[in-house]
């Protein structure tokens, strides 16, 4: 490992791997993720969990390169989410939940769920090509409301109610009840690793820095010849696009799609995960939503454990989520802005340099 | 014709709660440059504490209606002295985020509170039976709601054009390196906008909650609304939040009005504000009466 900065070319500063050391570690531990289910068998409900945190991962990759890389804050990341979902679901409502469209050619409709995602996300965005990032979270609050409302009140979308989506065929048949939550967490995963390498490569691009330098002076970065609205709508574009991957899967994981998942509080709850895992970093990107996924159990085991306990008909869990958000978000901000993220940056310097101090 | 100037009265009482609750959104952009995305919340609060205040512990309502305001307004004050105070120097989209903080946060105390899931309505005070006018049918508590309402508007114009402090508001809102160099305690400024803002925001608390009734899905979608209604008005522009108050409180009574039923629509009210902001922020995002900033490198 090195323990320092050792290059002597820009071309050395720009490789994600700084030494081979580095780069088999990182396979190490990524091998690590795809084979400890042959060793540890988890219950379904643990299964679960960490399918929707590596949900949730991808879609913070695309709320962070909005609200991190671009600073523009984002309040309507779960509508992004909800179009991916409902791209599914209302074709699988058209075609019929048990269409071979649906069940066997799943790679593609993610895909497709992806890019109806980085529609919604280019039209939203527009208004970035006058305004700045005040005006932009008045238009993404606007989109979640009317998300929320369409899906709410036409009968194209079921009113809201759960929508049907079939059971997903691989190469040795159906996937049956009991592999089902095991095979999509080893479809997200490829899907993490792969997004993950994608967003890594698109920050060395000519793009990602140009939305980087914008986010730091936008006008800077004008006189530079870059297009900072250009720049700022591509970024809600892909946001976009990431959402809908995310949404499209969560439809195939929940075999469905229905309302409250997508409100303003979910949305709420995805700002908190790329806030708490660290602003404009890919690794906090993972931590994030590990850490509030983790936080959100908790909660609903506290307000298990206090309705048993307190002669209560207070659905306690609706008023401890929001609150444990809100105040998470609150205190990172005010304590730890750059997230978990610097935690993990700090350990890391403190191995490699160990047993010195610095 | 009467149900044409049904829709106008109940929509002039609607729009001017809101523009009663857009003052104080305004007030605390205008001078900190900070959206305040616990607006609707801290609306929420306010009728809550009057209710509590009311019914619960069992003061006369004109009494306690003054008292959430004061109630509101030290509660406004800790919440900016406690959270946003130092996060002062901090980029500004920080101080937008810790105030989506605020919003879950609060969301999340009302939830935990009876409030959150059931219904209230306040006791009536005033006689039930409706005023006639030109063949339309008024509440007593909607015409005092709105008497209120305006009163309040008047006084705080008058608060920042003629007293000390409203100018010393101005000024900061205006410049505030300059302003600190005379002499105006920037924080504190900012401290007291939070507070007046508290203050309206009780105010259009306790009157909503008076017409209305307490369901917290409804204060929290009236909550919402303020931002389409601000961006509209202008979003530093105290006349611009009061005309655009109104034009949207008469938007969604005719939208109700007279789309609703038709054409297979229903709830548009509730949408076409949001519809009415995407498009005012791709062609007119200054609003009607907010300032054009001009910058250059």
């Amino acid at each position: 490992m090195a323990t320092g900065n050792y290059f002597t070319t820009y071309r050395e500063e720009q490789r994600i791997f700084f030494t081979h050391i580095d780069g088999l570690l990182f396979a190490l531990f990524l091998a690590s993720f795809f084979l400890w289910p042959f060793f540890i068998e988890l219950s379904s409900k643990y299964m679960l969990i960490l399918d929707n945190i590596l949900i949730a991962v991808i879609a913070v990759y695309g709320l962070n390169l909005v609200t991190g890389f671009g600073g523009l804050i984002s309040v309507g990341h779960a509508a992004f989410v909800g179009v991916g979902a409902y791209t599914v679901a209302c074709l699988a409502q058209i075609i019929g939940d048990q269409h071979v469209v649906i069940t066997h050619a799943w790679p593609l409709m993610i895909l497709a769920a992806g890019i109806t995602g980085a529609v919604f996300g280019f039209i939203v965005g527009l208004p970035a090509l006058r305004l700045k990032h005040l005006y932009l979270l008045m238009a993404t609050l606007s989109f979640q409301l009317i998300f929320q409302w369409v899906v709410g009140f036409m009968d194209f979308f079921n009113q809201g109610q759960f929508i049907y989506v079939g059971r997903v065929f691989w190469f040795t048949g159906e996937v049956g009840r009991s592999v089902h939550y095991r095979f999509w967490y080893y479809v997200l995963l490829v899907t993490v690793v792969m997004l993950g390498f994608g967003v890594r490569n698109l920050l060395r691009t000519r793009y990602g820095r140009s939305l980087v330098a914008v986010r730091d002076n936008d006008r800077a970065a004008d006189a530079m010849g870059m297009h900072p609205g250009f720049t700022k709508v591509f970024a809600f574009g892909l946001a976009g696009f990431f959402a809908g991957i995310a949404g499209a899967m969560q439809a195939y994981l929940n075999r469905g799609a229905g309302f409250e998942t997508f409100t303003l509080h979910e949305s709420i709850q995805y700002l908190a995960m790329t806030i708490v895992g660290g602003l404009g970093s890919l690794p906090g990107s993972f931590f994030g939503p590990a850490a509030i996924k983790i936080l959100d159990l908790q909660m609903e085991n506290l307000a298990g454990w206090a309705g048993n306990v307190l002669p209560s008909s207070l659905d306690l869990a609706t008023g401890l989520r929001p609150l444990s958000f809100g105040l998470i978000i609150v205190l990172f901000l005010m304590f730890e802005p750059r997230g978990i993220a610097n935690w993990w940056r700090i350990l890391r310097s403190y191995v490699k340099l160990w047993p010195f101090r610095y | 014709m009467s149900y044409f100037l049904q829709l106008v009265f109940s929509g002039v009482v609607v729009g001017s709660i809101y523009a009663l609750a857009a003052i104080g959104f305004v007030l605390i952009y205008k001078s900190s440059r900070v959206l305040n995305l616990a607006h609707g919340q801290l609306i929420a609060a306010g009728a809550y504490i009057t209710y509590i205040l009311t019914v619960w512990v069992g003061i006369p309502i004109y009494l306690s209606f003054v008292m959430s305001m004061i109630i509101t307004f030290f509660l406004a004050m800790s919440v900016e002295r406690i959270f946003l105070r130092r996060l002062i120097g901090e980029p500004i989209i920080s101080v937008i985020m810790v105030t989506i903080g605020l919003m879950s946060i609060i969301d999340g105390v009302i939830y935990l509170t009876p409030f959150g899931s059931e219904n209230f309505s306040f006791p009536a005070f005033l006689p039930t039976e409706p005023i006639m006018l030109w063949g339309t049918y008024l509440s007593y508590t909607q015409v005092v709601g709105v008497i209120i309402t305006f009163v309040l508007i008047g006084a705080f114009s008058w608060f920042f054009k003629k007293s000390t402090v409203g100018i010393s508001m101005r000024a900061v809102s205006d410049d505030q390196m300059a302003s600190m160099s005379i002499g105006i305690s920037v924080p504190k400024v900012f401290g007291l906008a939070w507070a007046t803002a508290g203050l309206t925001a009780a105010a259009a608390g306790g009157i909503l909650g008076n017409i209305v009734g307490l369901n917290f899905d409804t204060l929290h979608a009236f909550g919402i609304i303020v931002f389409p209604v601000v961006i509209l008005g202008g979003l530093d522009s105290l006349p611009g939040a009061v005309v655009a108050g109104i034009i949207m409180g008469l938007t969604q009574q005719f939208a109700s009005g007279y789309l609703d039923g038709n054409w297979g629509l229903n709830g548009t009210a509730d949408l076409l504000p949001y519809i009415i902001l995407l498009v005012l922020l791709l062609f007119k995002p200054h609003g009607l009466f907010g300032t054009h900033e001009i910058e250059r490198v």
